[in-house]
C-alpha cells in the first residue's frame, strides 16, 4: 500500500512538472532540483486533494517540498 | 432569456479586457465557487474574417479566453477588494474541444473554483451550446494587485 501511494504521487508530480517518473526521487526538491514553480505546486496539491479526497490545510503548502514530504502528509491526512 | 446578475457595464468594471476582446456578455449566476456567463457569438466577430474565410469557426483559444474571463469575475467576487488586480494565465490543461462553435451559437460558460491560495489559483471551465458540451479546460493563474 505504502509503495502504491508513493508511485501514484510520483506519477501525479511527473505529469504536472513534465518530468519522467524516475526523475522524481523521494528527496529531490521539487523547486530547486526539479524546476517546479509555485503554480505547479498548487496544481500538484489540487491533484492530490482530488485523488485522495483530502483537504490540505493552507499552512502545509510550504512543507510540500518533495515526494517524501507530500507522501507523509497524505498518509497523515488519510489516517484522520 | 435568463436574467443577468451582472450586465456588460458591470462586467467591464471587473474585466480589464475591452473590444474586441471581451469574451463574455452577461453573468447569470455568481456564487462563491461557481460562475455562469453567456457569450453570444455573432457573424460580425472580427476573427471570423480570417478563421476561416470559407467556414466560420470560433477559435478554440478564444473559448479558453472566455473561460478565463468568467474565471476573473469569479475570483474577483471572492477577493472583495477595491484594488485593481491583474491576472496572469499560467497553464491550460485538460483542454478539449468537442464541437465547432459557429455564428449564432450562445456559449454558456460554467466555471468552478478548484483551488485558490494567496495569489495563485486553479479554475475548471465547461462550455455549453444548447446544453451540449462544446469545450472544457482547467486554467491556472496568478493575481497581482497594483
Amino acid at each position: 500500500m505504502a509503495n502504491n501511494i508513493e508511485q501514484e504521487i510520483r506519477e501525479i508530480i511527473a505529469e504536472i512538472i513534465e518530468k519522467k517518473p524516475e526523475e522524481i526521487t523521494p528527496d529531490a526538491n521539487l523547486v530547486e532540483d526539479l524546476g517546479a514553480d509555485s503554480m505547479m505546486a498548487l496544481e500538484i496539491l489540487a491533484a492530490i486533494e482530488k485523488k485522495y479526497r483530502v483537504v490540505v490545510p493552507e499552512e502545509n503548502l510550504s512543507k510540500l517540498t518533495s515526494l517524501r514530504t507530500i507522501m507523509e502528509l497524505v498518509k497523515n491526512l488519510k489516517k484522520k | 432569456m435568463e436574467k443577468p446578475i451582472l450586465g456588460i457595464e458591470d462586467i467591464k468594471r471587473i474585466l480589464p479586457q475591452r473590444y474586441p476582446f471581451l469574451m463574455i456578455d452577461r453573468v447569470i449566476q455568481l456564487e462563491k465557487d461557481k460562475v455562469v456567463a453567456l457569450k453570444n457569438v455573432s457573424v460580425n466577430e472580427n476573427y471570423f474574417q480570417g478563421h476561416f474565410p470559407e467556414e466560420k469557426i470560433m477559435p478554440g483559444v478564444l473559448i479558453i479566453e472566455a473561460i478565463a474571463q468568467a474565471g476573473i469575475v469569479l475570483v474577483d467576487n471572492i477577493a472583495k477588494t477595491d484594488k485593481r488586480r491583474i491576472y496572469f494565465l499560467g497553464a491550460v490543461s485538460k483542454s478539449r474541444f468537442f464541437k465547432p462553435v459557429i455564428p449564432g451559437d450562445q456559449l454558456k460558460i460554467e466555471v468552478r473554483l478548484i483551488k485558490f491560495i494567496s495569489n495563485i489559483g486553479i479554475i475548471s471551465g465547461e462550455v455549453f451550446v444548447s446544453d451540449k458540451k462544446v469545450a472544457q479546460a482547467e486554467l491556472s493563474f496568478s493575481v497581482k494587485e497594483r
